[in-house]
């Protein structure tokens, strides 16, 4: 077996073990030393001590000696060097920061201020209260850039809601599942620092390549919202005066004043000091992270114990993703000197793909590997695999980054691992059942879809942002 | 064995919630050098040797406590259908195949790497500050060293679900809001049943 | 397997390839060199332990991307050269006892398990690229500007802020605002990876490095364990690769520049009298304060001493090449 065919193997392996359900960073951990001992391999080097042992040599030395030997492999240096180059990466540096930021804002109690006061002003449009859910989300989007606590969030304040005005269970639902997934793709996305970090495209542009592509995204759900409502108004009832109250222009005003605005201040400050240039992405983040606080101070909701939880959450998802990152470098080192990219993107070449069938190809894999496995791995284990063949078809990385983004919000959707509807469903009725949440989800992938061949047809909307700030 | 498995738990959550706070330190540092490169004009050398300096020991230091509270993510669509016997015994073997020869190189070859650092007094070579590096190279080594005391409390925890097929959880101290969102609205089902 | 400190587009890449070649051609096949980018098994700041560990065999770096572990490292890439040009200074690597002192700072002093050579002298590194003009130390103050190793002290003194990044960074580091101006090498890797997208404005001719050579790092164990005949393959394909590369730069460099000037609207200027005189001021403050260290003073002493001998021999001998051009080729310089 020559060495890339070895490395190959190591995928292989490392696929099948990911399903035995082992904490993955030390799978990864594993695969990665585990191969690495082979290619490092040293049979000389590794007897050196035992060998100069005289037989009186007592069991006890020559056991330890026996156990040196076997440590003495140079795999494990490689090892700690990848760990410390984890440990020293400037980009990755944003992620505790923007974790924290968003853990802050998740308790300032922002969300409910502003679902009630969107719900008022939307009041007369078709399917108004799911239009009001879609821009909550949205804008809570541009605040967090974590999935989860949106979903949960919206899904008790306004799913009720909805249901007590009659709407579609399925229908609410999708609103509340897709709406509550777009924080992974509207900047400050955790998952695009993670691409920066695995593809080693400047994060700015990436951020500025989602703005376009998110609204779009956005925009296109809230065309199916408004359009179902009119074509179906059964399942988007115009809510009762009761339900959702008229008040006076000036009073609407003050609660817009209120809810909205510092949310758009602290969202502009963070993602505008980015875009300019003012800020590095960590600044603006610990910029955000401090606003953040201030937000909560001011709106009372900043207490002790959710300083406190916000600042233990943090290490947690930080220490998840990053020691993702431990493992996946050490593989990738290792997978690089057997000289296993080469084998793939020999293999990748020699299939004679054009350009679009290369990257329909990979988004599909990247869509299939979403339904078992989450964004995290799929951008630090598998998308790598991809960067290299980039290259060749011609492909710039920024643009498969966003159609990549775009894409893994299907994997918060799409059975068997839709996070998504499972935080829905851990919180709605009883009586809103997990099919209905999955076939009101289902007009919103299409969305997504939609949405990526809109990309395709007008790469310029993903990269007209970056050309006009940073140039060509 | 129980004893055991509470002690590693608080002594990885200790270590993990003490240097969580690092995180607000990073927040403010960093903050700090916005305002001083902007309003007093007069950028400092370290901001950048810093935060990743933090933001290294955070990740580092938190991965134990991770563990204990079963925080790293898993391939689990499958493994979530099993009966915790079934989990704790193929847990049981992949610790002891994948965990620990991993998690002892850092320790060890940690060690080496780290001390070398010392020898040099190594500095970062980020800005001309010539921050100190060598301490956070240790950091290897402690991280090392707090996930082989939590991993021999995860054996400890396959074994006892082996017995027992139930799994003995850590003390949560806190929830993702989805999390606790979806255990209060659990809690006020029961209650309403009842 | 040799690993580089560039990425696998930069032009350096070829030069570690042209290395290898020679080595392939001259050893007829018996030793192949894999050359891989920076990444491919560890960072690029990280070859000089990863040789020491055996996790490499081989890299191949400059001096000043390990100079946090020792200062003195800058003296065998980019010191203060006294007046030599990097034809100077590598010749006293050869000739004027270079290749002992670095011996022993890498094998004595620091304990390493490495052998290292110097090849290839580059020509003077540009000041850098700048978003707009900058005639005086004035025009400098707060700018935060990259550049690497004993250079960082320099500009220091010259009133910018530096941050120290990989090649890969700088353009990235740019566009986040990270720094405002910075200087890599030379015209082909700075078009390589992009510098013209993010400044415009290039200056030529600077004292911060005027003096820079590859370094050839292997495992002792490793090389003291070939044949005899391969270990001095090795170490003579340096000498060759030397040569060879400076053919490609002189080549590659010039035909860059003009690219530069003519497609991609970068103004090419040289760097003011002013600047460059309180660079050598700044040499000056940074000099006494480097020579507290023993070896670092044996090692400047040594260099002073081979330039102040050699450099005399080639001011006092070369013809005023400038006056030569502009007889054949009048009105073209701008000196
Ligand atoms: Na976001
Ligand atoms: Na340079």
């Amino acid at each position: 077996m020559t060495d890339p065919q070895v490395a190959l193997m190591m995928l292989g392996l490392f696929i099948v073990f990911v399903f035995l359900g082992f904490p993955i960073a030390f799978t990864l951990m594993a695969m990665g030393i585990g191969f690495g001992y082979y290619a490092y391999f040293d049979a000389a080097r590794m007897w050196r001590g035992f060998n100069r042992l005289d037989e009186t040599a007592g069991g006890w030395e020559s056991f330890s000696l026996w156990i040196e030997g076997l440590f003495n492999n140079r795999i494990f240096d490689l090892f700690v060097n990848q760990t410390y180059t984890v440990m020293s990466n400037e980009v990755l540096t944003a992620v505790p920061l923007f974790l924290f930021m968003g853990y802050i804002v998740e308790r300032a109690n922002i969300v409910d201020r502003l679902f009630s006061t969107l719900n008022i002003a939307s009041k007369n449009i078709p399917g108004s209260m799911g239009v009001a859910a879609l821009i909550t989300c949205a804008l809570f989007a541009t605040a967090t850039g974590i999935v989860g606590a949106v979903v949960t969030l919206m899904g008790l304040l306004a799913l009720p809601a909805m249901l007590k005005a009659r709407y579609d269970p399925s229908f609410a639902s999708g609103i509340i599942c897709a709406g509550g997934t777009l924080g992974i793709l509207i900047p400050p996305s955790i998952m695009l620092i993670v691409y920066a970090a695995a593809s080693n495209v400047s994060i700015v542009r990436l951020y500025a390549g989602a703005l376009l592509p998110g609204l779009t995204l956005v925009g296109l759900y809230l065309v199916y919202v408004v359009g179902r409502s009119i074509l179906q108004p059964s399942s988007a009832p115009r809510p009762t005066d009761e339900e959702v109250p008229d008040i006076p222009m000036g009073k609407l005003l003050f609660m817009i004043m209120t809810s909205f605005l510092p949310l758009a201040f602290l969202i502009l400050a963070v993602l505008g000091s980015i875009l300019f240039g003012l800020a590095t992405p960590t600044e603006a983040a610990s910029i955000g992270a401090l606003g953040g606080m201030l937000l909560a101070i001011v709106y009372r909701a900043m207490t002790w114990q959710r300083l406190r939880e916000s600042v233990y959450l943090t290490v947690r998802t930080t220490a998840m993703v990053c020691w993702l990152f431990v493992g996946s470098y050490t593989f990738s080192a290792v997978f690089s000197y057997l000289g296993g990219e080469h084998l793939i993107s020999d293999f990748v070449q020699g299939l004679d793909l054009s350009p679009i069938q290369f990257l329909i190809m990979a988004q599909i894999i990247i869509f299939l590997l979403g339904w078992p496995l989450e964004w995290s791995e799929i951008i630090i284990i598998f998308v790598p695999i991809f960067l290299p063949l980039l290259q060749f078809f011609e492909i710039d990385p920024l643009f498969f980054g966003i159609l990549v983004a775009l894409n893994l919000q299907t994997s918060f959707l799409t059975p068997p691992m839709a996070m998504s509807a499972y935080y829905l469903k851990g919180i709605a009725p009883p009586e809103v059942r997990l099919t209905q949440i999955f076939s009101g989800v289902m007009p919103f992938l299409f969305c997504v879809i939609v949405s990526m061949v809109l990309m395709y047809l007008f790469p310029q909307i993903v990269f007209y942002l970056p050309e006009l700030f940073y140039g060509s | 064995m129980t004893g055991f498995i509470r002690f590693a738990d608080n002594l990885s959550a200790w270590f993990g919630k003490a240097f969580a706070w690092l995180i607000v330190m990073m927040a403010v540092g960093t903050g700090y050098e916005v305002f001083v490169r902007y309003v007093l004009n007069s950028p400092t050398a370290w901001a950048l040797d810093v935060s990743f300096i933090m933001y290294g020991t955070l990740f580092m230091m938190g991965g134990a406590y991770t563990l204990s509270r079963g925080g790293h993510v898993r391939g689990d669509f499958l493994y979530r259908l099993w009966q915790p016997r079934t989990q704790a015994k193929v847990d049981l073997v992949l610790y002891i195949l994948f965990f620990f020869p991993g998690v002892s190189a850092l320790i060890f070859a940690g060690w080496k790497y780290a001390a070398r650092s010392w020898q040099y007094g190594e500095v970062s070579i980020n800005s001309p500050a010539g921050i100190p590096i060598y301490q956070f190279k240790s950091v290897i080594v402690a991280a090392g060293i707090l996930l082989f005391i939590q991993g021999i409390a995860q054996v400890c925890r396959c074994i006892l679900a082996i017995r027992t097929n139930e799994w003995l959880a850590a003390d949560e101290d806190v929830f993702e809001t989805e999390d606790l969102l979806m255990r209060e609205a659990d809690k006020a089902e029961m209650d309403h049943h009842i | 397997k040799m690993q580089t400190s560039w990425g696998a587009s930069n032009i350096w890449d070829e030069f570690a390839k042209d290395y290898a070649q020679r080595v392939d051609e001259m050893s007829g096949g018996r030793m192949k060199i894999e050359v891989l980018p920076a990444g491919a098994v560890v960072a690029a700041f990280q070859v000089l332990d990863a040789v020491n560990d055996g996790v490499l065999d081989a890299a191949h770096s400059v001096p000043v991307y390990w100079y946090g572990k020792n200062k003195a490292a800058s003296l065998f890439g980019t010191g203060p050269v006294f007046g030599g040009s990097a034809t100077t200074m590598l010749s006293w690597f050869f000739a004027g006892g270079g290749e002992a002192l670095y011996d022993e700072l890498t094998q004595d002093i620091m304990g390493l398990d490495v052998k290292g050579y110097l090849g290839f002298p580059m020509f003077a590194q540009p000041f850098g690229w700048f978003k707009g003009e900058v005639n005086t130390v004035a025009d400098l103050q707060g700018f935060k500007y990259r550049t690497v190793g004993l250079a960082a002290d320099l500009m220091t003194r010259l009133g910018m802020s530096v941050a120290q990044l990989p090649g890969g960074e700088i353009v990235p580091a740019m566009e986040r605002g990270v720094i405002d101006a910075f200087e890599f090498n030379n015209p082909s890797s700075d078009k390589d990876f992009g510098a013209q997208d993010v400044a415009k404005n290039y200056y030529l001719s600077s004292y911060h490095q005027a003096s820079e050579s590859f370094e050839y790092l292997f495992n002792r164990s490793f090389l003291e364990d070939l044949d005899l005949d391969l270990q001095a393959i090795l170490k003579y394909a340096v000498e060759a690769a030397s040569t060879a590369n400076t053919a490609k730069a002189m080549d590659r460099y010039s035909a860059d520049l003009k690219w530069l000037q003519d497609e991609a609207g970068v103004t090419v200027h040289r760097t003011s009298k002013e600047i460059l005189d309180a660079q050598l001021k700044a040499w000056d403050e940074l000099i006494p304060e480097l020579e507290t260290d023993p070896f670092m003073k044996k090692t400047l002493d040594s260099q002073r001493d081979w330039v102040q001998r050699v450099t005399y021999y080639e001011l006092m001998n070369s013809p005023d090449y400038a006056l030569a051009y502009d007889h054949y080729f009048p009105g073209r310089l701008k000196i």
